[in-house]
């Protein structure tokens, strides 16, 4: 199932395993818990070494450069900025509505900032990437798309999408070297229709077979004080269709729209990404991931992990329109953290999407 | 490293994806550990003292860097020859405990006693610390801004006339009187009467000492006993410094369980937050208990009866009815009429 072999095309490999992980893993986990989160900064950088440095493309591997003092510096700013907020939305609640007014203004520098970081931070075969995304752009991508989803009542949104990873991938450098991405609105609408059709298709079905319905639930809510139990289970039957509802159709929608992005990205130089991963595997990988992960207590996460990634990379190569060696890297000025930590306090992913 | 050694690998110039094979020879020179890149053609192409190459730290079996000044990274997956070089520096400690084994259970272990007790106790002293360090000044901010906010958005002026206002300030001062003095001073106690109609008879207390009572709380119970067992219950909450510390330990443990996410995943970190939401009910209700046997304490003291405590709460329960205890904040009224009965039964005579 490999992406479609040509004398120039290259598979993404992936050589971390389960086992090894683990001890890495478990590790950064009691550190962070013995120093109450301190050692977070430090284990961020082991894990990101740890699947960069595994991950390989013609016999080369990605790396990661940042330092843990550097990211300890982020978070410290941004926990003390997000206790200072607090407390002033607390003591002035007037205050802090401008203050919020004043993050909205900050978000898209923040997240361009995170985006930079993140990027010169990493490198491929000895050359960093670069990212050269402006303020402009990104309060387009995240103030005035999102705007007009809304108004259009999400009908826009795989145009919002679109935007959002186009904004991410054609403001990528890696060294000089610039990435495209050129995909059709039409395939992310394919992929949002699918997973739309699995949405209606799956509340139909429970709907036939269940009787549910929303009468039902706001009955179960008058009955709650009569008979908990009978309560319990119609809103334990709303989850489980919701569950198998919404997160399949959204790893319906990713699997879809990942391909099309790949296929479609460019990176100067004539190489052409590739990616062909199935939306049932990816299902059938994120649900068994879930429940072996919850089943015993989070301690299969690392197997989960690499398991996921292994998936991805089998699934993901690249056509080498040239040789690998003829990257050139720029100098670059060094980054603060500041953005980055938000992002990780805010459990916002804007690591490189390999 | 006495004796000279080399090791294969690749080397890469700077800012530069070209990948050559070449070679890292190590020897001593004059007591100083040195090491240069020879090409394949034998063409020497970086050399440098051992401590003035940057060397990355050992992770699983990931391909070992060295980064000389000018750039040039030579790169090895000898990670039996590369320990001759770097011996026990560069995290060699860290990755030897990170190697799979039977110490990894005992590790295990550890996190999962070491988390429980850092939601436990470390939380808990976390938030008692910020409690302390949090100026007076501050708290008293929290009451006007609080107060403002609630004045805008539920309450208007009470409509009570003096004669019911006077009574219920009898009952408090006489409550507030027990209190141990520096207790009674290290705050500005003051009652304040709303009507609010939208959250029916109740009390409620902020951390700097205001304490609010509704129109409909006074109007609904005649009995004295009801109101001191309820102001003593507020007067709990203040002393107990609980609003503020259930502030800093909800802001503490999303801090903290955001910066371990990356360790526990995404769907992890949605569990562990959901977790958190209902564990942070239970601290609620747990400071209710609290507050319940505080106010008990207090009223009995003052010589009100304490049943009257219990008294409000059957009232409620005749009037709302229940809703589901792990929901909610509070911990059921019957719950709290029989923890209410048992503490009544061990309070020492007047």
């Amino acid at each position: 199932m490999s992406p479609e072999q040509t004398p120039h095309s290259r598979q993404f490999q992936f050589t971390g395993n389960a086992k090894e992980w683990f001890g890495v893993w478990i590790v950064n986990l009691l550190l962070s818990i013995v120093t109450i989160g301190i050692y977070s900064a430090w284990a961020k950088v082991r894990t990101k070494k740890y699947f960069y440095g595994n991950t390989h493309v013609d016999g080369r591997n990605f790396d990661y450069h940042a330092t843990g003092g550097q990211i300890l510096k982020g978070r410290l700013i941004v926990i003390a900025a997000i206790v200072v907020f607090q407390i002033v939305v607390t003591l002035m609640p007037i205050l802090g509505i401008i203050l919020l007014i004043a993050l909205v203004i900050f978000y898209p520098w923040l997240l361009t900032r995170a985006m930079m970081f993140n990027a010169r931070v990493s490198s491929f075969s000895n050359v960093r990437f670069n990212f050269v995304g402006t303020y402009g752009q990104a309060f387009k991508v995240f103030f005035i798309y999102p705007i007009l989803c809304l108004l259009t009542l999400y009908t826009t949104f795989p145009i919002l999408d679109r935007a959002m990873k186009r904004f991410s991938i054609d403001n990528h450098r890696l060294g000089t070297a610039a990435f495209e991405m050129n995909a059709k609105i039409s395939a992310f609408y394919k992929a949002a229709g699918l997973a739309l059709l699995w949405i209606v298709a799956v509340f139909a079905i429970a709907a036939l077979t269940m009787g549910f319905s929303i009468t039902a639930l706001g009955e179960a809510s008058l009955a709650m004080e009569n008979d908990p139990g009978a309560a319990i289970a119609v809103i334990g039957a709303f989850y489980l269709v919701f569950f198998l509802g919404f997160i399949p159709a959204g790893v319906i929608y990713q699997a879809f729209t990942r391909n099309v992005i790949y296929n479609g990205t460019t990176l100067e130089g004539g190489h052409r990404l590739r990616s062909n991963v199935s939306a049932p595997q990816l299902f059938w990988i994120a649900v068994s991931n879930l429940v072996v992960v919850v089943c015993t207590l989070g301690l299969m996460l690392p197997w989960a992990q690499i398991r996921i990634t292994r998936y991805l990379a089998n699934h993901t190569g690249v056509e080498l329109g040239s040789s690998v060696d003829d990257f050139i890297g720029v100098q670059q000025d060094a980054t603060s953290a500041l953005g980055d930590a938000y992002a990780d306090i805010e459990g916002i992913d804007v690591g490189l999407p390999i | 490293m006495s004796d000279p050694f080399s090791l294969t690998g690749f080397v890469y110039l700077q800012g530069s994806s070209r990948r050559t094979d070449a070679r890292l020879d190590c020897a001593q020179h004059d007591g100083v550990a040195w090491v240069c890149i020879i090409a394949t053609d034998g063409a020497e192409l970086a050399r440098s003292p051992l401590s003035e190459v940057q060397i990355d730290a050992a992770l699983g079996r990931t391909a070992r860097k060295l980064s000389f000044a000018d750039g040039t990274v030579f790169e090895t997956s000898d990670h039996d020859g590369f320990a001759q070089l770097d011996g026990n520096s560069h995290g060699a400690r860290l990755h030897r405990l990170e190697r799979f084994g039977p110490h990894l259970i005992g590790f295990t272990i550890a996190c999962l006693a070491g988390a429980y007790l850092l939601w436990r106790y470390g939380l808990d002293i976390l938030a008692a610390l910020a409690v302390a360090m949090t100026p007076a000044v501050v708290v008293e901010q929290i009451d006007r801004g609080t107060l403002q906010t609630i004045d805008y958005v539920m309450a208007e002026p009470s409509r009570l006339n003096e004669a019911e206002k006077d009574r219920a300030r009898m009952i408090y001062e006489r409550v507030i009187a027990v209190l141990p003095d520096e207790e009674r001073n290290a705050r500005d106690f003051t009652l304040l009467f709303r009507d609010m109609p939208s959250v029916g008879p109740n009390a409620f207390a902020l951390p700097g000492g205001t304490m609010v009572m509704t129109d409909d709380l006074i109007r609904s119970f005649a009995n004295e006993n009801v109101l001191a067992g309820i102001l003593g219950h507020e007067i709990g909450h203040v002393v107990e410094e609980h609003g503020l510390r259930r502030l800093y330990r909800s802001l503490g443990a999303y801090i903290l369980v955001a910066l371990l996410a990356g360790e526990t995943g995404p769907l992890m970190e949605d569990l562990l937050l959901e977790g958190n939401a209902l564990l942070a009910l239970s601290y609620g209700r747990k400071q209710e208990t609290s507050a319940d046997e505080f106010g008990l304490t207090l009223s009995h003291r003052a010589g009100y009866d304490p049943a009257g405590l219990k008294q409000f709460f059957e009232a409620l329960s005749n009037m709302m009815g229940e809703e589901i205890q792990w929901m909610s904040s509070h911990p059921s009224h019957e719950n709290r009429i029989k923890a209410i009965d048992t503490f009544i039964d061990g309070l020492p005579p007047r």
